[in-house]
């Protein structure tokens, strides 16, 4: 149990030493990527609370794709980054006496107050045969059915809107058509002329 | 539960290890001199003609999200395929009706010529 | 054994650096959105913990939908940035002041 605890610290600092990063690094790449390891940390964290299945969806969407997503963009817009933090130097006083209130304003309800008398210690032990997966997905297709149809709607829309937005068709390019191609035969290509004899004149 | 995860804690911690000491072997073993000729940029003997970070094309960016899409529609089957037999008839339906949508972003994609690469 | 004090103040940490990045990377909107991020998992990370404590799958049905919704507007709103570089060539939210009246 010890180990346990341990190991949700190590995770944790690393987690936030690379949210910190995220925030301050000079170039975007360098957060996209140092986000990309916040997320792997959390999804172990979230394994060791028994989220097996949202851990695994954390790597498998976030950090295989939205990521991606993030990564593209960067490298597509060569933005001029010294233009972007010019005077934003200026700035991290306010950001730092902001972030410090809420930090405060959290811990006050949480480790202070114990969330106004709460009593959650310790989690409440898990059936043997359990499996995160299953729960999770006889809930959101029974109960949840319709938010689950909801969420398809909007995925449907994400990916109509990002054609919408972004697909060009660009004039005057000639891609090659290799069913056409490969249909083609010769006697489309060659026509044999029949003529008369013409005598040498 | 979670000691069968042990095998994939040890192996991030092996690879924690081994790049590590991979960079570290690399930075005391290795002969480092450095001048001004060696640490400038070189292209074929001229200067640099441009930046180094390259201009990616916005196709890869379609590509991308087309791919989210239908990620998370997989991450969605998951749940679906383990608890089918408990859900039953019901949540038979519920995939269908879940999977025609996607299936008619599916057509769109296809339609648009989004799937293509000219 | 983790308990849910350590959970919820790692997630208020993690909620607060996400603010500081707003303020600290003002002008950049890739760096917003990417501190967006940060904050709906500060907010997931509030939702796993309670769904674990309180013995509840609930909440981490909505950690779902929440995952899913984020995707989508991660994928729109970057689509919206392409197409803001590409008129304005510049990503900057100070030159987003055509709409003021």
């Amino acid at each position: 149990m010890m180990f346990e605890t341990l190991l949700f610290f190590a995770f944790s600092a690393v987690l936030v030493g690379a949210a910190f990063g995220v925030i301050l690094a000079r170039n975007p790449v360098y957060s996209a990527l140092l986000l990309v390891l916040c997320f792997f940390n959390s999804a172990v964290i979230w394994l060791m609370l028994d989220a097996e299945f949202l851990g695994i969806v954390l790597v498998l969407v976030y950090v295989g794709a939205v990521m991606v997503l993030f990564l593209f963009v960067v490298m597509m817009l060569d933005v001029n980054l010294e233009e972007l933090r010019k005077g934003l130097a200026g700035y991290w006083p306010i950001a730092a006496v902001v972030a410090g209130l809420m930090v405060f304003a959290i811990l006050d309800v949480v480790v202070v107050k114990h969330l106004g008398g709460v009593s959650l210690g310790a989690a409440p032990p898990l059936p043997a045969d359990y499996s995160n997966t299953r729960v999770l997905g006889e809930a959101l297709f029974t109960r949840y059915a319709y938010p689950a149809q909801i969420a398809a709607v909007i995925l449907l829309v994400a990916s109509i809107a990002a054609i919408v937005l972004t697909l060009r068709h660009r004039p005057g390019v000639k891609p090659q058509n290799v069913g056409e191609q490969v249909r083609v035969s010769a006697k489309d290509r060659v026509r044999l002329v029949k003529m008369a004899p013409e005598k040498r004149p | 539960m979670l000691d069968q995860y042990l095998p994939i804690l040890i192996f991030m911690g092996l690879a924690a290890v081994l790049g590590l000491a991979l960079f570290t072997i690399g930075w005391f073993a290795g002969p480092r001199r450095p001048d001004a000729q060696k640490l400038s940029p070189y292209e074929c003997g001229f200067e640099a003609f441009e930046d180094a970070r390259m201009r990616f094309d916005v196709r890869y960016y379609l590509v991308a999200i087309i791919f989210v899409v239908f990620d998370l529609e997989i991450a969605f089957f998951f749940p679906w395929a383990v608890s089918l037999r408990e859900t039953g008839t019901f949540g038979l339906l519920a995939m269908l009706v879940f999977a025609l949508l996607l299936v008619v972003a599916l057509v769109y994609d296809y339609r648009k010529g989004a799937l293509e690469w000219d | 054994m983790i308990t849910l004090t350590e959970v919820l103040t790692l997630s208020g940490l993690l909620f607060s650096i996400a603010v500081a990045g707003v303020f600290l990377n003002r002008k950049n909107v890739i760096l917003l959105l990417m501190c967006i991020e940060l904050m709906l998992l500060a907010v997931n990370f509030n939702f796993v913990a309670f769904s674990r404590f309180l013995g509840d799958i609930n909440g981490q049905i909505f950690v779902f939908f929440i995952l899913t919704v984020a995707a989508a507007e991660a994928a729109i709103g970057l689509a919206i940035l392409v197409v803001l570089f590409r008129e304005r060539r510049s990503i900057d939210v100070e030159d987003l002041d055509s709409l003021q009246g």
